[in-house]
């Protein structure tokens, strides 16, 4: 009776035991295993990321090489031309003096422009200025997807070769923004082929309109200018040349007009798209003061020595949208917001200006699919 | 473990529109965008006064899905 009555009590202490020693075996081979286990998944994470990566760089090559035979007429097969412009590399000057840094990084960034220029105009037999700069910007799209495909290869083999949990789960945790800007350059493609305005342009279409009637003249390079009249200011607006893919030199522009022209402005106004924070609503406006420019930097440290030089003050109106509605097709909210921009123009010029004055208008970003 | 690489996201299809704006009377015209057009280029004429139009919006706007 004690016998058949303690049975079922020991089985059960068996598997009790059994389980704890398993569960404590998994323990320590976890403890000991851990980052070995959390690498493999990194690795398989990242290699998905870089299979994507890849495919989208050979893609924007393939759209680039296709409007190049297709659109440019170029005479013979370009691959190997645009092969090579991919590895192209543009070296930074040495900052280790910072004295003079921005006037070497414009000289190395106009020769890089320059040679883009050159190199897409002896590739193509079609002199059409908008297929040159539409070239060249599928081109310089190629070329960033290329180099991030080869940056995020580089640290992935480097993490794979030296068992490196920490490069391998920093790169992990970077690749959704990463992939998130690929894409958004590979949809750039899409608008660019095309012609279409893109949301990047909010500030140029404001600044057309602005222009219509009156007479334009080259300022800078890729860079014009007209001026007109608004409630007793005389008006100096600028934009990029379009409806060329063109961004322009609004910072040389603005110092010819005030250093050449003898132009003393009460205000700048620029008006450009900026990059809106999540959660923030597409179109949205803002407004501030300092240079709204983005880049390099090299423009913005221009139009802010000019304005501190000659103690003009400086005002900002601002177009939310992502980086991908900022690269792709104008959406509706961007473009509609326009009208609203144009009366907050209105409104600071009005409080910021008396009759009489001068007022320099910027209209910053690029321009494809916006004339003048 | 669960992936950090998005999938591709599923695009919602965005159609691309020319907005033709007569500088006389502000009558505006909603058309297909084609490519050639660009902002300020000339568009077709008025359909209320007869001048001509001037492109003054280039957009994208998602694809109406059918009801039903």
């Amino acid at each position: 009776m004690s016998i058949v009555s303690s049975m079922p009590l020991q089985l059960g202490s068996d598997v009790n035991t059994l389980l704890y020693m398993t569960s404590l075996g998994f323990f320590i081979i976890y403890g000991l295993y851990a980052t070995r286990i959390q690498v493999y998944f990194a690795l398989n994470d990242i290699g998905r990321g870089l299979n994507k990566l890849k495919v989208m760089k050979d893609k924007a090559r393939k759209e680039a090489i296709e409007y190049l035979t297709n659109v440019g007429k170029t005479g013979s097969d370009p691959t190997q031309r645009v092969d090579q412009f991919l590895d192209y590399v543009t070296i930074m000057p040495v900052d280790m003096d910072p004295q003079g840094i921005v006037g070497k990084v414009d000289h190395v960034v106009t020769t890089n422009n320059d040679r883009v220029r050159a190199e897409v105009a002896s590739l193509i037999t079609q002199n059409n200025p908008v297929t040159v700069s539409i070239s060249e910007n599928l081109l310089e799209v190629a070329t960033s997807l290329n180099q991030i495909h080869k940056v995020v290869r580089h640290y992935y083999l480097l993490g794979k070769k030296t068992n490196s949990y920490f490069t391998l789960v920093q790169l992990q945790m970077l690749m959704p923004m990463i992939i998130q800007e690929a894409d958004a350059l590979l949809n750039a493609v899409d608008s660019f082929k095309v012609g279409q305005p893109v949301g990047d342009g909010i500030g140029p279409v404001i600044v057309s309109r602005l222009m219509v009637g009156a007479e334009k003249r080259a300022v800078a390079k890729d860079t014009v200018m007209a001026m007109t009249e608004y409630k007793g200011r005389k008006l100096y607006v600028l934009k990029a040349d379009g409806p060329m893919a063109y961004v322009g030199q609004p910072g040389v522009a603005i110092k010819k007009i005030i250093e050449d022209m003898g132009v003393k402005p009460t205000a700048i106004v620029m008006i450009d798209a900026a990059l809106k924070l999540e959660g923030e609503k597409t179109g949205e406006i803002a407004e501030g003061v300092g240079a709204a420019i983005g880049g390099i930097g090299v423009e913005k440290f221009q139009i802010e020595e000019e304005a501190t030089k000659n103690k003009i003050p400086l005002y900002a109106i601002l177009v939310k949208q992502s980086i991908l509605e900022a690269i792709t097709v104008m959406r509706k909210e961007i473009a509609e917001a326009s009208d609203k921009v144009i009366q907050v123009l209105n409104r600071v010029i009005e409080e910021k200006t008396k009759e009489g004055d001068d007022v320099l208008v910027a209209g910053i970003g690029n321009t494809l699919g916006v004339a003048q | 473990m669960m992936s950090s690489v998005p999938a591709t996201d599923k695009k919602s299809k965005l159609l691309v529109y020319s907005i033709e704006e007569c500088p006389a009377c502000g009558q505006k015209t909603k058309r297909a965008f084609q490519v050639g057009d660009y902002i300020t280029k000339e568009g077709a004429k008025c359909t209320k006064c007869g001048n001509p139009t001037r492109i003054s919006l280039v957009y994208a706007e998602p694809a109406v899905k059918p009801s039903g």
